[in-house]
């Protein structure tokens, strides 16, 4: 049922015959580990912003693919979207990473949603529209994942640019101290400080026994 | 068996992680198993606030997660004591700045014992418990 | 519930308390009568800003970042990102460090599956079960600190290969412990297979059809119970695992058929507890000599970070299922960008599918099947026509146990 499983070479050559210009950069890159260095491989692909649906549903008629995650870099005046895949799993020793990759501008950040072609896609493109501001067109369930709902508007954890974290929003936890508006302890602090400064003494002095025969 | 006085009466815990790594989860859940086998003192994890002696804290406290901390230590009925396991809980350890943290413990809510570690061995948790029921000896002799 | 109702649909939110990974979530179900319409849930209570806080660091101290994100895979991730960080850098980590890496690895998924077994257990009402799966997990959590020096939070791996080797001194120990674990095999199989309370609670639920895995995209044992073949070890040479001969564990292995059903998902961990032993004893016969990190001075691995430019992609196969790491690289010493993919992140997607139609007695051992870190149903509250009433996470769990002994009874 299944034809061979194309090389690395062959997925690209594919590309290129289908998308001819608007494949702007494929490479593959090879990698070696262990003592028998059986050699894998990792493609990436960038294309045309408007061929990215039509390179998925391409990779889907190669091989039904799955899709591991969408990462999303700021570049400066464009935004970075990387769709990784992983093809022909469950061959031995056969298995690549695809990257798709697409350029979109800030000044219009918007992309299709891919969740029609992959429904596991839903996820990682919520997490996309909140951490980068990317707007993903159609996307079924457009609410936000990780970031808290008051999580003020406008701010993209994963930018560089003036919609990042700004400098106020970062707490340094390890600079906290203990904080004062705290009401007193419940107890007088006479008993604690005495049984504290004893256990500051000797640590290992057994000294609850002592504290039972004063009691009794 | 009653080693110390304060071992009178079963001790129950109530575990709260506020976005921990589940370093500590574990860690508390083996001292709970066989090896260490705290319930021979009658020290239980439960599954309820309302039900608990101690809160067991750990975590360094996201903003979703503030309020909820807010809720369980008002759950959980007084006299308590409140222990924060782990670093991160203490300092922020490992998440020393952040945008999304509210933490650590001891600013959103008063803690009792403080057990380092990441995470601290199950030995550890234990000892702080320990500490924790000498707390409450004396919280309950006071409030009495 | 009052005669009235019956029929009417109602909402059960569940949790946050007790969130799980880098993705703990608060479930809402819609609930008529017993059964479950649909669900929805929204993860982020644990959500720290780490991908952002990495960008703010260097490799070498984000490995110990990495080690954090999840506390039961924490070699995972920092055998993710030193991949891709080795990758970008373009160095080769030692054939001995790759092999460290692997036997640190699998030992860590059999505490990691045997973890889970003992949770699954609990979520059925079968404590004793639980308490003996922790107990055996002691011997594997004791190998992993007399390799790496912690129980926890490793600290082994660092960009270009490892931070300890394994001496021969210490070969006796890991080999007392895979005997033990292979003495044990059967009785595990037994315990977990042929338990008829075990057979009855998870024959047939919380299904996952071939299909919706794949469509899905979910990863790890959860996918292979549905007959996906998909294992980053076997289909990806990477650190020791191209050397080795493993094939994936799939259920019918020992079953029949594939169902894809909570029971499937057991089997399958059982038998990669056993197929994690022969990988450790593979990787200790065939252990090459030589040195364990591509350069042991931190200095100059800082230099080295500050020419590497580039991205790359590092993948391990975690007891969960496949992790992931984007990393980009500009010849600063921090990464430009950083994006984690743990397991769970693809793993939970599948929750809807699984808990349609089931009760709510089940949500816990399906919520759990996957495998998404100890218990996320720690607090039920039911919203019954506005009126909030909470069902605790022990009210969740004695309905679970109270299934259980109805099935057994009748």
């Amino acid at each position: 049922m299944k034809p061979a499983p194309l090389t690395p070479q062959e997925i690209v050559e594919h590309f290129r015959s289908t998308f001819g210009e608007g494949i702007e950069e494929a490479v593959i890159r090879e990698r070696t580990e262990g003592v028998k260095k059986l050699p894998n491989y990792n493609i990436w692909i960038t294309v045309r912003q408007d061929l990215l649906k039509p390179a998925i549903q391409t990779l889907i008629d190669i091989s039904f693919p799955h899709l591991a995650v969408i990462s999303g870099v700021d570049i400066a005046e464009q935004i970075e979207l990387l769709y990784t895949f992983t093809i022909y799993f469950g061959v031995k020793h056969g298995e690549y990473t695809l990257t798709i990759k697409i350029l979109v501008p800030k000044s219009d950040p918007r992309v299709p949603t891919i969740s029609d072609l992959m429904p596991g896609a839903v996820f990682t493109e919520r997490e996309k529209q909140e951490m980068l501001g990317i707007e993903v067109v159609g996307i079924p369930d457009p609410r936000r994942l990780f970031l808290p709902d008051d999580f003020p508007e406008g701010i993209y954890p994963w930018r560089k640019d003036e919609k990042g974290i700004p400098e106020s929003m970062i707490k340094n936890l390890w600079e906290v101290k203990r904080p004062k508006d705290r009401p007193a302890p419940p107890l007088p602090e006479k008993p604690s400080t005495k049984e504290c400064s004893m256990e500051c003494a000797d640590p290992l002095e057994p000294k609850t026994p002592a504290k039972e025969v004063k009691k009794e | 068996m009653k080693p110390t006085p304060a071992l009178n009466r079963s001790l129950w815990v109530f575990h709260l992680n506020t976005g921990s790594c589940n370093g500590c989860e574990i860690e508390i859940v083996a001292a709970i198993t066989p090896r260490y086998d705290p319930e021979r003192f009658g020290i239980k994890l439960v599954g309820s606030p309302r039900h608990a002696d101690v809160l067991m804290v750990t975590g360094p406290v996201p903003k979703k997660m503030k309020e909820r901390v807010l809720r369980v230590y008002a759950q959980t009925p007084d006299p308590k004591v409140v222990i924060c396991c782990g670093t991160c809980g203490e300092s922020g350890g490992v998440y020393y700045d952040s945008y999304n943290l509210d933490g650590p413990i001891d600013d959103v809510i008063p803690v009792d014992v403080y057990i380092s570690g990441c995470p601290p061995r199950p030995e550890a948790i234990l000892h702080g418990v320990v500490k924790a029921i000498e707390k409450l000896e004396r919280l309950e002799r006071g409030a009495a | 519930m009052s005669d009235t109702k019956k029929d009417s649909t109602y909402t059960v939110p569940i949790g946050p308390i007790h969130p799980a990974l880098k993705e703990p979530v608060m479930f809402t179900f819609q609930i008529n009568g017993e059964v479950v319409e649909s669900v929805d849930f929204s993860p982020g209570q644990t959500h720290r800003g780490i991908e952002w806080m990495g960008m703010r660091r260097n490799p070498a101290q984000i490995v110990h970042l990495t080690d954090r994100i999840c506390g039961i895979c924490g070699v995972t991730h920092s055998i993710c990102f030193a991949r891709a960080v080795e990758q970008i850098m373009d160095i080769q980590v030692p054939e001995r460090g790759d092999y460290i890496r692997t036997i640190v690895a699998e030992l860590e998924r059999i505490q990691s599956h045997l973890l889970w077994a003992g949770v699954a257990a609990h979520e059925l009402g079968f404590d004793s079960l639980f308490h003996l799966a922790w107990r055996v997990r002691e011997e594997s959590m004791d190998v992993i600190e007399l390799i790496t020096g912690n129980r926890v939070n490793y600290g082994i791996v660092q960009v270009g290969g490892v931070r300890r080797d394994i001496v021969e001194e210490q070969f006796p120990r890991i080999q007392q412990c895979l005997t033990y674990y292979r003495d044990l095999a059967d009785k595990l199989l037994h315990l977990f297979l042929h338990d008829r309370t075990i057979m009855m609670r998870c024959r047939d639920t919380g299904v996952l059809s071939y299909e919706d895995a794949l469509h899905l995209c979910v990863v790890g044992p959860t996918a292979r119970a549905s007959g996906v073949r998909k294992d980053v070890r076997v289909d990806y040479p990477y650190c020791a695992y191209g050397d080795l001969s493993i094939d994936p564990v799939l259920p019918d292995q020992l079953l029949d058929e594939i169902r894809g059903d909570v029971y499937d998902r057991i089997v399958v961990r059982v038998l990669e507890v056993v197929q994690s032993v022969d990988i450790i004893q593979q990787c200790l016969d065939n252990m090459p000599p030589g040195e364990i990190t591509w350069e042991q001075k931190i200095a100059k691995l800082l230099l080295a970070f500050k020419k590497a430019k580039g991205e790359a992609v590092g993948r391990h196969e975690a007891p969960r299922g496949e992790a992931l790491h984007y990393v980009k690289m500009t010849g600063r010493e921090s990464p430009y960008a950083w994006k984690v993919k743990a397991s769970s992140y693809s793993n939970l997607i599948s929750w809807p599918v699984m808990l349609k139609g089931e009760q709510i007695a089940d949500i816990p051992i399906i919520v759990a099947s996957i495998d998404p870190c100890l218990s996320c149903t720690d607090r039920v509250a039911i919203v019954r026509d506005g009126e909030r009433s909470i069902l605790s996470k022990e009210e969740l769990h004695r309905l679970s146990v109270e299934k259980t002994r109805r099935l057994q009874h009748g």
